[in-house]
């Protein structure tokens, strides 16, 4: 049964129940579209990248201090225009048992992990800071574990799709008990 | 009656806790008293080892420790623009109406209000010490000073003698800089429940024992004091490269049981050193304001100090004992004031001071001044760049060239990362009514 959907930019969300053994099964996906530009962007660099290194190596007679750094800004070259193949990341809370976050490529592959209801201590929105942005990220912190497990690993969706997502974990999690951040 | 408006401030400075010191005081006292009066407040400041990210503190002040690591004296490494992008992101989401920075030794302060400036937000500066003009070093930071001072709105100084050596330093019109001076927690600065005996003097000094603070001067007149007067004790706390000089004093007239040296002395114990005394002895040789001397007098004792840069201002001259910042007045002031003792009430002075100084008021203050940069006149860069051209003749033309490439470095991260893709942050509630608003706030 779908319970909610809407889009923002290059993201997606999707709120639907499954039917489960005793109780409904709560599925969250988000959704990237997949952007053609990026990929022909991320192939040009790795061809850049390759055709620099062998020019360094087998066509130059003897490696200098240019060389290793032509390698080097051609290695960061192809780390900015990396395209990650991510189709969706998925949160499936079936009650009183776990939690399964699920990324599923393109290419078919999908990276499940389970983590048990009792392990999660408290789902948290987080604001993370870097030298040069700040975004929202959704993470479980786990009992008896010093690092959080963040919820959508390969993407970064914007907060309004976080929320969601944030209120039925800690349901989950909390039972009766409300959520206060 | 007006509705008074309110603000959101972002106070920027490579200056700010774990670190301790006056600017980091100043900040987290004026931030509480800020949003005490209903305004909102955020901190942006650099890394401190592993303590990086969001931290909330008292009454939510928000911190931004931004992940940028320190070079040299706390200062995060000057790179001019790549600050750009996480300020104009924190200023962006967090809703900003005034930037407000502290410190000339700032290098993030100056990098701030360089691009709050270029962005269009009002920006306030406050200076927190006296600077020379001779040395090298001060000729530059004077220049630095010069070029963020070009464009300010508003500046605010912490006593007079700081406003006169600032508009002298940066050329600043004096009518735009207020003088608002520092203020003391009068409530964690209690004097002591029961008066000390008058039979054994004890002075007390805390300060960093740098040649800045006086530290050679105290060599010279601790041993004299001593030698004049037999019931003299001194209590020495702090700690620095002086500290060597201190204890060979110490050593050369043998005065082991009547100087007690503490170390460094945490500002939590601050106040149990300051009551077991009945004189402060201050010998700095430059000094903007001196929270130092309001924090003893606001623990009820009697001040000695050094005339020099703002310590004139700070207390009335029943408090306190001015001298040269030689060994001799010194000498002379400290005998003065040991006369002066019996007549002092620690508890009356302690009430004075509370009338005097409050960072309520300190924060009312600044209100007015964000109130009086905010009326300021829009102007957009082409009516700017005259300001930063009457910086100097070559220094003029690099200052205008930096904006400029500063404007267009903003206008790029304008295409790559358009304001309406950085999401607003909703602020921070009452719990009762957080979870109806977070619903509305985030869409």
């Amino acid at each position: 049964m779908q319970r909610g959907s809407f889009s923002y930019k290059k993201y997606s969300y999707s709120h639907h129940d499954q039917k489960g053994p005793s109780q409904a099964i709560e599925v969250h996906d988000i959704y990237m579209k997949k952007s053609k530009t990026r990929v022909i962007l991320s192939y040009v660099g790795i061809f850049v990248f390759l055709a620099n290194t062998c020019y360094s190596l087998l066509v130059k007679e003897e490696l200098s201090t240019s060389s290793f750094w032509s390698i080097f800004v051609g290695v960061l070259f192809v780390k900015c225009l990396r395209y990650k193949p991510v189709k969706k990341e998925s949160v499936v809370i079936m009650p009183t048992f776990g939690v399964q976050l699920e990324t599923h490529f393109w290419s078919g592959r999908v990276i499940h992990r389970f983590v048990p209801i009792g392990k999660i201590l408290r789902p948290v929105l987080n604001e993370c800071v870097t030298p040069v942005t700040c975004y929202w990220s959704l993470a479980l912190m786990l009992r008896g574990e010093e690092n959080l497990l963040l919820v959508f690993q390969e993407l970064q969706p914007p907060v309004k799709m976080l929320v969601p997502v944030w209120k039925a974990l800690c349901a989950a999690t909390n039972g009766k008990e409300t959520c206060s951040s | 009656m007006d509705k008074r408006r309110r603000h959101r401030i972002l106070m920027v400075s490579d200056f700010f806790y774990p670190n301790f010191g006056g600017v980091e005081n100043h900040i987290y006292y004026l931030s509480q008293c800020l949003l005490k009066l209903g305004h909102k407040v955020v901190v942006v400041t650099h890394a401190y080892g592993k303590r990086s990210g969001v931290r909330y503190m008292t009454g939510g002040l928000k911190v931004y420790y931004v992940p940028w690591r320190p070079f040299i004296m706390q200062n995060t490494l000057p790179t001019f623009y790549l600050t750009l992008p996480i300020l104009r992101n924190i200023i962006v989401r967090e809703k900003i109406t005034v930037v407000h920075g502290h410190q000339a030794f700032s290098t993030l302060c100056h990098e701030a209000l360089m691009h709050a400036r270029t962005m269009g937000y009002k920006v306030v500066f406050t200076d927190h010490s006296l600077y020379g003009f001779a040395d090298v070093g001060s000729i530059h930071m004077n220049k630095v000073l010069q070029f963020t001072l070009a464009d300010v709105d508003q500046a605010i100084c912490v006593s007079h003698t700081s406003k006169e050596n600032t508009v002298l330093r940066s050329g600043i019109l004096p009518e735009k800089v207020f003088v608002i001076p520092n203020a003391v927690d009068t409530a964690m600065f209690t004097p002591a429940p029961n008066r000390l005996s008058c039979d054994e003097i004890v002075i007390v000094v805390i300060s960093r024992l740098v040649y800045r603070k006086g530290a050679d001067l105290l060599v010279e007149v601790i041993p004299e004091v001593c030698r004049l007067f037999s019931n003299v004790r001194f209590i020495v706390g702090g700690d620095g490269p002086k500290r060597v000089r201190l204890e060979e004093m110490r050593e050369k007239y043998s005065l082991q049981d009547r100087v007690d040296m503490l170390g460094a002395v945490p500002h939590a114990q601050v106040r149990s050193v300051l009551i077991s005394g009945h004189i402060f002895l201050n010998s700095s040789l430059t000094e903007a304001f001196c929270i130092a001397i309001l924090e003893a007098a606001s623990c009820g004792l009697l001040t000695v100090s050094t005339r020099v840069g703002g310590v004139p201002e700070v207390l009335p001259d029943d408090m306190i004992v001015l001298a040269e910042p030689a060994p001799g007045d010194m000498v002379w002031a400290i005998r003065k004031a040991i006369f002066m003792l019996p007549s002092i009430d620690p508890h009356v002075m302690h009430l004075h001071m509370k009338s005097l100084y409050s960072w309520h008021d300190v924060a009312k203050r600044t209100e007015i001044v964000y109130d009086r940069a905010l009326q300021s006149s829009e102007k957009n860069l082409l009516q700017r760049l005259p300001r930063y051209l009457k910086c100097g003749a070559w220094a003029g033309k690099l200052f205008c060239l930096v904006m400029i490439v500063n404007f267009l470095l903003l206008r790029l991260l304008a295409l790559w990362q358009p304001v309406e893709s950085i999401e607003e942050v909703p602020d921070m509630l009452s719990v009762q009514h957080q979870d109806e608003v977070m619903e509305h706030d985030f869409s």
